[in-house]
Order: structure tokens, then sequence, then C-alpha cells
């Protein structure tokens, strides 16, 4: 019966009404899968539909020009939209709606938070495939506001959830959620421990507090971090909370997973977290370089790479002076290091060291061999001399006699320059 | 009896036999002569429920039995009796005379009863069970309108075959819609012709068939707009029903509407019902009446700021197109099935009249403009230039206006109807969602939602000095260079015109080319049409195609049948030839330029 009321339905509207518009054959469908537009006008549009959309239009304009009052203005409008009542669930609706109404409360000026927890729990329930998206947005918000118990609350609520098949769907988001609560947890394990820090006579009581807090928000942080991904905030958390209980093995065995794993996406952090606790534990100079080494590979132009060079130029085998050579040219490469007079003071430490072998001239052209074409434009111009010489005379000092050293054959411009009149 | 509370339970209670229902604070029912509290309980439905605060409301467990409802019986024509009713008190209220309602609406909507045998005949053509319940059966509707007893079939083949589905399906009417008949309404549809059958298009249709009838100059197209503006119910009209008539289910079918219709639909739907009521003739429109192109050309004059000077033009061209008649305004069943459009037809014979006086090629009306400016000492001349700017700004703003009334414009009902009854929780969980997303923003914007509504107006523009003109009027200047004194007769000083193909189209095979043409057309021309288009709002191809239609006439173009009408024409225009009209005619046959 349900066919014959929509035809019946259409047959309401005569079909006088429909070909106003289309009256020549000329339209084309276009033959490319193009996107089904939201804000296109269909031939046979009711008035409802046609004001819908045309507010939809006016929204998306006002958005775009940063009109936010009249963007609200009319997203009072909209709403009627949900009570289409040709349309089956308004999925894309309740999407679209909810969130032009938080970017409009983001940005209106008398938006308040009761605003936000209407808008949020309204559209929460609203239908079931968003659930779990709207409760992680609102939590965040909380979060960023400060409302950090809130945000906890929120997420507690959202672990609860069940919905057949939908929650099976969204697993993954669960996990999501999961972690996040942990991550509270942890956010409110540090307020803990400074408020216990700061009074003078700390309570066993607010230790078991603590503890509680640690338990929860471990069991949680090691479950996320067996899935592949970027896990960085709450790697960090996790190990912070290992280390203050001074669990160095589980700590040390969940960043060399994240390190190590090759199932996981390469993460440049991974290794710098594990190097930083490394170094906070006193570990062999082999051991950290070691891992610096993988850092290098990803990263030439890391920080760390300084340290590196440190600690190669420590060590006592030959073939490290040369890697430290290449490791510190390595960073000069890029324009980001131009200026730093540590860098260049590095190499300059590293070729004085490297000068007490015989053949230190060979490893140096060979260092330079590909790197000759481009290196004096990039170090040594006369633009950068005269910048450097108003701006970095010590730079200067340092990277002149090395001009000689790296480019013995080429005439280069880095000069001192003469100072031009007017001063 | 708390009526409200209880909502018509009508139980007898079960100790004391007494039908005395209060509603205790919880919210239970209890008897009043004797106290007995009974299982039954008030639904509690809070719409101001605001999450977040955990407030526990209670659930009602719902009714037993399904209740007899407090209402009465009702057909579906009933309901559009209401609401032509209400229909025509609101278009009295802003100015209709009393006669349209009472003397012409009233009758038109008996006859059309009686066309489609739902009333006021011996063999009625629904077949509903009218059953003589045990409270209520107050048939008796405050119309004037004589219900027949259920035993009464027709010999209608086609209604006693859908006898025995009614009879069947009567006994549970009420589950399925609110009024008696919406299923056969809705079925019979399929059988029949959809004539017959009352539709919330048929009631504009009515509307504009009575204004027709008694000559009020409110036009289809400002019917439509009032329509569109809220002034006349329409959308959501059933809302206005008495309360005893309930509605749900398959109601909404019939009831319920998502669109005001086109000036198109509205207007088939006008000659279908003419011919289906077998009326007669009109009374006729003469040119003292305010539907004739020659008064009506005056109104739409001074809404597009032309001045005063171009109506004797206007008159000519009617004249010589042979629209001066009133034979061609009136409709007459026999000499002539014809509705006109009146409102097209005068901004037609408009746009013929500019395009004869100024050009609209592009190139000539410029060309005026230019002498009007060097020549004009006075300051008191007509020039296209200043007049097409001054009235693209107003249009351009009225656009943007009508863009936001349509933008604004709130649909949806206070109590939503939904024809199947089981989705109606979903549909109601939507609509508070959809309310309190609404207040949240009205609150935010300090606006609230939905279209302002504007004073009605016969007039989309208002030019004047005043506040909140829409710019100086021009109606009062003069036509000095675009018109000169040749031989003792006023006549344009342009002295070419040109038309479009003029070969009409076959009616079936397509409606106009207007979409193809319009590339090829003066920029001026058609932003003249598009300014007609946005003072009736009318898609551009109709009001094209009714311009063609008067430079047919014009031209004395050839159509394949009325010829004799066109002899008619030609011998009234030959009658003419003294006249400066003729004359003119014929020059512009010779030198008329065809562009395809």
């Amino acid at each position: 019966m349900d066919d014959l009321q929509r035809e019946l339905l259409e047959d309401l509207d005569d079909d006088s009404d429909s070909s106003d518009g289309n009256s020549s054959k000329g339209s084309k469908k276009s033959k490319l899968p193009l996107v089904n537009p939201m804000c296109a006008e269909t031939p046979k549009e009711t008035g409802f539909h046609q004001s819908t959309r045309v507010c939809l239009e006016q929204i998306r304009e006002a958005l775009l020009h940063h009109r936010w009052q009249e963007a609200a203005e009319y997203m009072a409008c909209y709403p009627q939209m949900l009570e289409d009542p040709t349309n089956g669930t308004g999925q894309p609706y309740k999407e679209l709606i909810w969130r032009i109404s938080t970017e409009i409360l983001h940005h209106h000026p008398n938006s308040k938070m009761e605003d936000y927890n209407n808008i949020y729990e309204r559209m929460k329930h609203s239908g079931v495939r968003h659930y779990l998206m709207i409760c992680l947005e609102h939590s965040f918000h909380l979060l960023l506001i400060g409302h950090i118990e809130d945000a906890k609350h929120q997420l507690s609520v959202a672990e609860s959830w069940r919905h057949g098949k939908e929650s099976a769907a969204q697993y993954q988001r669960i996990k999501l959620i999961h972690a996040y609560r942990s991550l509270l947890d942890y956010i409110i394990w540090c307020d803990k421990k400074f408020t216990r820090s700061n009074t003078e006579y700390p309570d066993s009581g607010d230790n078991q507090d603590m503890h509680n807090y640690f338990r929860q928000a471990s069991v949680n942080l090691k479950e996320i971090l067996k899935n592949p991904g970027v896990w960085d905030p709450f790697i960090l958390s996790y190990v912070e909370m290992l280390e203050f209980y001074e669990d160095h093995e589980e700590a040390l065995k969940v960043l060399n997973d994240y390190a190590y794993d090759s199932t996981f996406p390469p993460n440049p952090n991974a290794h710098v977290y594990l190097y930083q606790y490394l170094k906070r534990h006193d570990t062999s100079e082999r051991k950290l370089m070691k891992v610096l080494k993988i850092l290098h590979v990803l990263v030439p132009s890391h920080e760390l790479m300084l340290e590196y060079s440190s600690l190669l130029l420590q060590s006592e085998k030959r073939s490290d002076i040369q890697k430290a050579l290449g490791v510190v040219m390595e960073m000069l490469d890029f324009a980001c290091w131009r200026s730093n007079l540590d860098v260049w003071e590095r190499l300059k430490s590293i070729i004085q060291k490297l000068q007490l072998q015989e053949d230190w001239k060979d490893v140096v052209s060979g260092q330079m061999a590909a790197r000759k074409d481009w290196w004096p434009a990039l170090h040594f111009t006369s633009f950068h001399a005269s910048k450097d010489s108003e701006e970095n005379p010590e730079l200067m000092k340092v990277k002149a006699p090395l001009t000689k050293i790296l480019c013995p054959d080429l005439m280069l411009k880095y000069t001192a320059s003469q100072v031009t009149s007017g001063e | 009896m708390d009526e409200e509370q209880t909502a018509g339970y009508r139980e007898p209670c079960g100790v004391c036999s007494a039908v005395d229902w209060g509603v205790s604070d919880e919210g239970r029912f209890y008897c009043r002569s004797c106290h007995n509290v009974i299982e039954r309980t008030r639904e509690v439905v809070d719409p101001t429920f605001t999450p977040g605060s955990s407030r526990i409301s209670t659930i009602g467990r719902g009714t037993r039995t399904k209740r007899p409802e407090r209402g009465r019986q009702w057909v579906i024509c009933e309901g559009f009796q209401f609401i032509l009713r209400n229909q025509a008190n609101a278009l009295l209220k802003l100015g209709v005379s009393p006669r349209f309602k009472d003397e012409v609406l009233c009758q038109l909507w008996r006859i059309y009863l009686q066309k489609s045998r739902q009333a006021y005949t011996n063999n009625p053509v629904r077949t509903a069970t009218f059953k003589v319940r045990g409270q209520d059966s107050d048939s008796d509707s405050a119309a004037e309108m004589s219900v027949l007893s259920a035993s009464e079939t027709d010999g209608d083949t086609n209604a006693s075959s859908t006898a025995g589905s009614i009879a069947g399906s009567s006994s549970d009417w009420s589950q399925c819609s609110g009024s008696l008949d919406a299923a056969s309404y809705l079925s019979a549809r399929l059988r029949r012709s959809r004539h017959g059958l009352m539709s919330m298009k048929k009631t504009l249709a009515l509307l504009h068939l009575a204004l027709v009838w008694i000559q009020e100059p409110l036009t289809l197209s400002d019917l439509l707009r009032l329509v569109n503006e809220g002034h006349v119910p329409y959308v959501n009209a059933y809302e206005e029903l008495p309360e005893e008539m309930k509605l749900k289910g398959k109601d909404a079918l019939i009831f319920r509407v998502e669109s005001v219709p086109s000036h198109r639909a509205v207007h088939k739907e006008a000659q279908t019902l003419i011919l289906f009521l077998q009326l007669p003739a009109f009374p006729p429109i003469s040119q003292q009446s305010l539907l004739h192109p020659a008064l009506l050309s005056l109104r739409y004059l001074m809404d597009a700021n032309l001045p005063d000077d171009l109506h004797p033009w206007v008159c000519r061209v009617m004249e010589c197109a042979g629209m001066a008649d009133q034979a061609l305004h009136t409709f007459n069943r026999l000499l002539r099935p014809v509705l006109p459009r009146y409102d097209l037809q005068t901004a037609a014979l408009i746009i013929v009249t500019m395009k004869l006086v100024f050009g609209l090629d592009d190139h000539t009306e410029w060309d005026l403009s230019n002498e009007a400016a060097d020549q004009d000492a006075t300051g008191n001349a007509f020039s296209v230039r200043r007049w097409f700017r001054l009235v693209q700004t107003a249009l351009t703003s009225a656009q943007r206006r009508r863009e936001q009334h349509v933008a604004r414009k709130q649909w949806t009902a206070r109590k939503p109807l939904h024809p199947n009854s089981k989705k109606k929780c979903v549909v109601m969980k939507r609509k508070r969602i959809a309310e309190q997303l609404q207040i949240c923003f009205e609150k935010l914007s300090s606006r609230p939602a939905g279209a302002e509504q504007d004073a009605p107006s016969s007039f989309r523009f208002c030019w004047g000095d005043g506040d909140g003109a829409d710019g100086p009027s021009m109606h009062q200047q003069q036509l000095d260079a675009a018109v000169t004194l040749q031989r003792d007769v006023l006549t344009p000083s342009n002295s070419t015109y040109w038309h479009p193909s003029l070969r009409a189209c076959k009616p079936r095979k397509c409606r106009s080319h207007y979409s193809a043409v319009e590339d090829t057309l003066p920029r001026s021309f058609v932003w003249l049409l598009r300014l007609f288009c946005f003072l009736l709002d009318v898609p551009p191809e109709s009001l094209y195609e009714e311009t063609l239609r008067t430079e047919r006439r014009l031209t004395g173009h050839r159509r394949r049948r009325n010829r004799e009408e066109e002899e008619g024409k030609r011998e009234e225009q030959g009658g003419r030839g003294g006249r400066g009209g003729g004359r003119e005619k014929n020059r512009e046959e010779e030198e008329e330029e065809q562009r395809e």
C-alpha cells in the first residue's frame, strides 16, 4: 500500500507542474561521475524543498563570508528540514545541521556553553550513526574549555552505549572513545599529582585515588597502543605515569614496541621519545647512538642530530668521525640550519678532529663531491656574507675559514665585505 | 468531569457505574463518585524537557482499547468546505466585496458538489457507511449539506464494486484516516477521472473562478502571491478546521501540501473545472471592467514605473490586435471555451507596446535615451536608460528580499500529519528536535524564525518620494522624443519592429522554445520580460509565449485553427482603417524585420 500511496502523492500534483522550466529537450546529462550536489535544484522540487535548499545556500554564503549573525538567523529557519516527510532517515541533513550549528556557535559572539550542550545533546539523540562522533566532539569541546570532569563523564556515558548492529559497526570509534577517556583519566591524575606535591601533608587517600586513576588509564592506553597508528600523546602520558610508579621495564617495552614495530607507520617522534627516555635513565652511548641512527635516516634535519654528532665526535672510532661529518653536512643541506652557529661550530670541531687523520682531505672532498654544485649558492654567496657580517658576525668568523677547507678550488665571494658609505 | 484531562474517556466505573472521571496528581484516572482508581494513566509528554537535567518523567501506559474519538464523523468535502470558507473570509478581510463569498463562491461550491455527486444528488459517489454510533451521531454539519444514509447505494458499477471493500474496512476507518471517505477518495481516483474529486489545488481554482465571475481586479498571480505570503490560508490550512474534525492517517495525503502550485497549474485546473461544472456564460468583461486590459494595464504600468503617457499606446495596440472586444475576455462555454489569463495578456500587451515605441533591440532605446537627454529642457522627458537604472536597482533588491522570504518560510505544521500512523512517534521526535534547535538559534540570533509577513498590497513596488519608496516616480514624464507628430497623428519615432518567428508550436509536442531562443534575443527585451515575470511571478516561458500570441494577433499571422476568428478580426481592423491605428499597422507590416 505504500507504493500506492507514493504514486498517489505524485499523482496529486498534476504533471502540468513539472515541465514549466524544462521545456527544451536540450539539457544533457553529464557522463562523468560528478558529486551529487546538495544544493542543486531538481526538476520536480516542492516548495518545501525549495525553501530549505535556498536556506541552505544562504547559510553557506553567510558562513563563507563570516557573517555569523546572519548564519544564525537562517539556521533558526533551517531545522524544518529534519521534519521532511519524504526523506527517509534524513541522515546527511542531521550531520549537516550538527556541523554547521557547532561552527556557528564557535564564532558567534553570544554563544554560551548551554547552547553547545543543548545542540550536542539534541543531535546526539537524533540518530544512531553519529552518536559516538558527537559524543567525542562534545567531550573535546569540554576539554578545551577546561571542564575535564564533564568531558570524562561524556565519554563514560558514550562507552556504555550499545545499539545492536550500529555499535558493532563502529567499533573503531569505540576504541577511540576508550583511549580518550583514558587520556582524560591521565589528565586528572596529573592534576592530583600536582596538588599532592603542593600540599604539605600528603594524604594516603589521595595516593589511593591517584593510583585508581592510573589503573583506569593504563588499561585502555595499553589497549590502544596495540593498534597501528600514531598515538603520541597517549604514549607520552602512559610513559610518564609508568616512570612515576617506576615501572621501567614496562615503559621501555612500550617505547621499543612503538618505535620498532614495523606494522606501525613510520613515526620519527617514536624514536625521539625513546631516545629521551633512555637519556633520562643513563643509558650507554652505544645504545643512544643506535636509536639516533634510525632517526637520522628518517629525519636528517632533526635537531637531535646535533646531539648525535656530538656523540659520534666523542667516540674513538675512525669511522664515527666520518659519520659525524656526514651527519652535520646533511643537516646543513637544509636551509633551516643555515644561520645556526652551533651547527657550524660543530662542523668546525669535526673538521679539526678529522684533520688529525692523514686522509682527511679525501674524506672532505668525498662528502663535498655531491654538494659542490649547490652548496656555494646555499651558504657562501656575497649576499650571505653581507647578511652575516651585519647580523651574525660570530657566524661569519666560523664560516669563513671553512670555505677554504670545504671548497678549496672555488673562488668564493664569502668574505668580509667592505662597509658601504653611510655609516 | 475534567474534559480536557480525561479526553473523553467514557467507560462507566466498575464500582459505581458512573461516568465521572478525574485525573489525580500522579496522572491516574479515578472515579469522582466512588474514588475508585483505575489503572489508566494520562500520558505525560513534556516538550520542554531539557537534557542534562536528570529528571525522570512519568510514562503513561497508554490505552488498552482504542477509545472512540471525541470528535464527530466527517467526510472530505466537509473539510474542504471549511477550508474554502476560511480562504474566502481571508479574502473578504483583504477587501474583496462580500458578494464574492455569499453569492458566487457558495453557489459554485454547491454546483461542484452536485456535479461531482458528493451532495445534492440522488446517487452519491461515496458509499462509506455512515453507521450511527452510540454517542456521537452528530452527522449534521453546520453547512447546508444533505447527508444520505448508508443503505442507499448507487447504481454505479464502479462504486458498488468498491462497496464491499469499503464496507469491510469502514469498521476500522478510524485507524487509517480521520475522515470517513479518505480511502475511497484516494482509491476512486484511480478508477474514474480525477476531475470529480477535490484537492487543495482545486480550492485555489474555485477561488479564481469566483473572482473572475464578479470581476474583482484580483488576478490569478495576485491570488497566488497572497497565498505565498500567507494572507490566504493554503499551506497547513487544515490546522484551522474545527476541533471535532480530527485528521489523521490518509487525510494527510489529501490535505497536506508541500508547494504552492504554479500559475500554469492553477489555470489549467480552473480550465478543467469550468468545463466540468458546465457553467453558463460569465458576465461580460467590458472595457470598464478592471480585469480588461484597458484598465488592468494602468495598474501594471504604474507598478513598473512607466509613464502614464504610454497608456493610450497600450490601448491602441490592444485595438489593433483585436483584443479590445469583450468577447475575447469573457468565458463562454459554447463560443469561447477558453479561460483567459488576464494578467499575462495585459503584461504581453505592455511589452509589445514598449517594443513598438522604444524598439527594444539593444540600439533604438538607447539612441532615444540619448536624444531625450540631449534635447530635454524641462527634465521631464522619459528616458529608457534612466528608467532602466532605477528599476534595475529596485528589482535586484526586491529579488533578494523574495529569496530571503523563500529561505525563511516555514512549512511545517504545529500538529504534524503523517499518512502512516505508526511512524507518528518518529515524526514527533523529529519535530521536538527541530523545535529545540529552532529555539536555540532564535535566542542566539534574537530573531524569530519564519519569513516576516509584508502588508498585503496589489503593487510590488512603490514609486514616489515618500519613505520606503523604491525610487522616484516616472509616471508624470512625457514621451517627448519617442513620439512625433506625423500627418497630425502621433506616431512613434521608432519605425521598425522586430519579432522572432511567430510560428506556433504544436500544442502536444512542445511547449515553448524560449530557452533555446533566449540567447539570441536582445538583452533589453529579455530584461523587460524578466521584470514582468517578477511582477507576476510566472516563469519567462509563459510570458514569452503570451507575447508571441499577441504579436500573432497584431500581425494577422495565420493559424491553423480559428480561421473565422482571424477573418472577423481583420474585418474589424479594416473598419478602423480610417484612423491612425490602421495606417500605423500597415506601416509596421511593410517595414517589419523578421528575426529568427
